[in-house]
């Protein structure tokens, strides 16, 4: 019981952590809190049941496509949106995809409607048996995915030119340009890059919970809680917290009731806070006079 | 001359009377324009407050104005209590620094603790109104001191979790009765029962008292503390203000605004559910509105409490259309208003104030020049 409830935890939180990971990226190179995170990924899913049922599309020929269109929707957010304000203080700025994520639901209400639909792509109800616990063939398969994008985003970030630049913007935006880093480009392919992880979140989350306008709200709200439990700065930080919140709010949930699973992620990150103001991986302003 | 600019800079230093020993006539002037000034001011100032009263006073006549109904008060009465709402999250964000989405939660506390006491204790308006307000203002600083080294994006979350927290509560405590919810009787100021009009009223002057706590909140010197934490936390603390004790009074402050909303949200619908205070879609909204308005001025919750309020209800029809121009409305404001509406607003009225004081000034400045040239003259003699 014990571990089949932290397994499944790992997987939902596995899933958190594309969400917080994405999160992440955008506000250390943009300082935007991104709300409209969790729509991209809902714009992703409702575009793979399009290309898998009315295009016919292959699951593997499916993805590619449905990744393209995303980080296409994250870079004309980008564009129209964020830029021309993009001098304004962080508030206006969240505010701004606040606004994003109201456009985002009404269009997908508009085109798809507000009912719930099921992920034409399915998983085996019955459960494989891994080191004795018991685990579903969909939880295993996300966590797959999830490993491996956790590989290739590490491997991007460590020897792609793109990647240390985008760390180096994340570091010193003023610097960075003086060294002829095209920060506008960056910038764009950080938001490129959530995109990217929205469209996984997606098309994993897709077939689990039904695709819906509002499918993504609470895994957005976790993905933030997340993202904020590591410090917002920290990608490790943000996986290693939505990976806490997952397992922990299992617990609370097969243990305590279904009522106080998103109340344990939330009185996880205010006992944090309290004692870590920055998180638990932030960087711990000194206050000095 | 010269001395005509010595005695003026050292009149503006407020050395008035060596400014006179210097240039007896030239410091008169300086003082006459100074005069002109704060009486322009002043003026100005009065004008300011005719403007507010009047708006009130319309508000005042408007239920009684011909073809308004009682529904009409009653959802105009919704949007006041919006705003008074909205003027609790201006004053911890816009004048304070400090981003809240949790003020659902001061909401729920108004609200649920006003309701229990007329369920209970059988006690009427005003005294929910104040012992919901006190709750929420009590809760305010507590979680003030909790959060005490939180800022920016973390305090958004914490208090995130906050209004997350009290919906827990309220959603699975018995004493909450959660979604049956608690049914309130007919709403009493001390032993009159009031309809919907009389709780138009209610709220209006609750609207009221609350804007002049604002105002006087603003222009005191707790304001301006709050307002130097917010602009330069540092260099205030230096100069001596009290960060925890300004900070925990601005939660505090804001908290007991927003119960008041909460109280007057509570005892308008009669009826109070989980459903509807565990949702923190309100939070949201409401910080949306102060900074839609313009969380930093006066009639800034008012502009933006409308703003978000009324623009589902006017495109209820069109549905998911609602949602798309709900946020191209959003971005559009803070594209072309960042400040808020009320900075837009406030624009012709600012400018026309400043072209006002200018020529005041250049009265006076004209005024000191035939004098100088009246000194050259006597000098010349």
């Amino acid at each position: 019981m014990f571990g089949q409830q932290v397994m499944s935890g790992l997987a939902t939180g596995s899933l958190y952590a594309l969400t917080a990971v994405a999160v992440v990226v955008v506000f250390r190179n943009t300082r935007v809190i991104n709300l409209a995170q969790g729509d991209f990924a809902m714009i992703a899913a409702f575009l793979g049941i399009v290309f898998l049922k009315n295009f016919q599309l292959n699951y593997y020929l499916m993805l590619p496509l449905v990744i393209l269109c995303s980080m296409l929707l994250g870079v004309l957010v980008e564009r129209l949106v964020m830029r021309p304000i993009a001098d304004t203080d962080w508030l206006t700025l969240f505010t701004a995809t606040l606004g994003v994520y109201y456009i985002l639901h009404g269009v997908a209400g508009w085109v798809w409607g507000r009912d719930t639909k099921a992920f034409p792509v399915t998983f085996d109800a019955k459960p494989i048996s891994v080191f004795g616990t018991l685990v579903s063939e969909g939880h295993l398969f996300n966590m797959a995915w999830a490993v491996c994008i956790g590989l290739v985003l590490f491997l991007f970030f460590k020897y792609t030119k793109q990647g240390i630049a985008m760390r180096a913007v994340t570091d010193d935006p003023e610097t960075a340009k003086l060294m002829g880093i095209p920060v506008r480009f960056i910038v764009l392919l950080t938001w490129a890059m959530a995109g990217f992880l929205a469209a996984f979140a997606g098309i994993l989350l897709a077939p689990i919970v039904y695709v819906s306008p509002e499918m993504m709200d609470e895994v957005l709200v976790k993905g933030y809680v997340a993202a904020v439990f590591g410090g917002l700065y920290s990608i490790p930080g943000a996986i290693l917290g939505a990976l806490m919140i997952g397992v922990a709010e299992n617990l609370a949930g097969g243990y305590l009731g279904a009522h106080y699973k998103t109340a344990t992620a939330f009185a996880m990150i205010v006992v944090l806070l309290t004692f870590r103001p920055k998180g638990l991986f932030g960087i711990q302003a000194r206050r000095e006079i | 001359m010269n001395e005509m600019g010595a005695a003026g800079r050292r009149f503006a230093r407020g050395n008035a009377l060596e400014a006179a020993n210097l240039a007896p006539e030239a410091a008169a002037h300086a003082q006459r324009q100074r005069l002109a000034l704060a009486d322009a001011k002043a003026r100005f100032q009065k004008q300011n407050w005719v403007g507010t009263v009047a708006l009130f006073a319309v508000a005042a006549l408007f239920p009684v104005l011909p073809g308004v109904e009682g529904w009409m008060a009653y959802t105009v009465a919704l949007v006041i209590i919006y705003v008074i709402a909205t003027q609790g999250v201006a004053v911890l964000t816009g004048y304070t620094g400090l981003v809240t989405v949790g003020h659902g939660g001061f909401l729920a506390i108004g609200a649920y603790t006003s309701a229990l006491l007329t369920k209970h204790y059988h006690t009427e308006l005003i005294t929910g109104l104040i012992a919901g307000g006190l709750m929420s203002a009590f809760i305010g600083c507590l979680l003030g001191l909790i959060f005490l080294r939180l800022s920016g994006a973390f305090m958004a979350i914490g208090t995130l979790g906050f209004a997350f927290f009290v919906g827990t509560i309220v959603n699975n405590v018995n004493l909450f009765e959660g979604r049956e919810g608690i049914s309130l009787p007919k709403n009493r100021i001390l032993i009159w029962e009031i309809g919907d009009v009389g709780f138009y009223y209610v709220a209006l002057a609750v609207f009221a008292l609350t804007t002049l706590l604002v105002y006087c909140l603003v222009r005191s010197g707790v304001g301006r503390a709050l307002m130097a934490l917010r602009d330069a936390e540092k260099a205030a603390e230096s100069c001596g203000i009290n960060r925890v004790f300004y900070r925990t009074l601005a939660f505090s402050l804001s908290a007991f605004i927003t119960g008041l909303a909460g109280v007057l949200n509570g005892h308008i619908v009669r009826f109070i559910a989980s459903e509807v205070y565990a949702d923190i879609w309100y939070s949201v909204d409401f910080l949306v509105a102060a900074i839609v308005g313009g969380s930093s001025f006066l009639m800034g919750p008012l502009l933006g409490g409308i703003f978000v309020a009324l623009l589902p209800f006017f495109l209820e029809e069109l549905r998911e259309l609602a949602f798309i121009l709900k946020g191209v409305a959003l971005i559009l404001v803070l594209m072309f208003a960042p400040a808020g509406l009320a900075e837009v607003f406030g624009r012709p009225w600012r400018a026309w104030r400043r072209n006002k004081l200018e020529r005041v000034r250049n009265d006076g400045a004209r005024v000191s020049r035939a004098s100088l040239d009246k000194l050259t003259k006597l000098e010349a003699r």
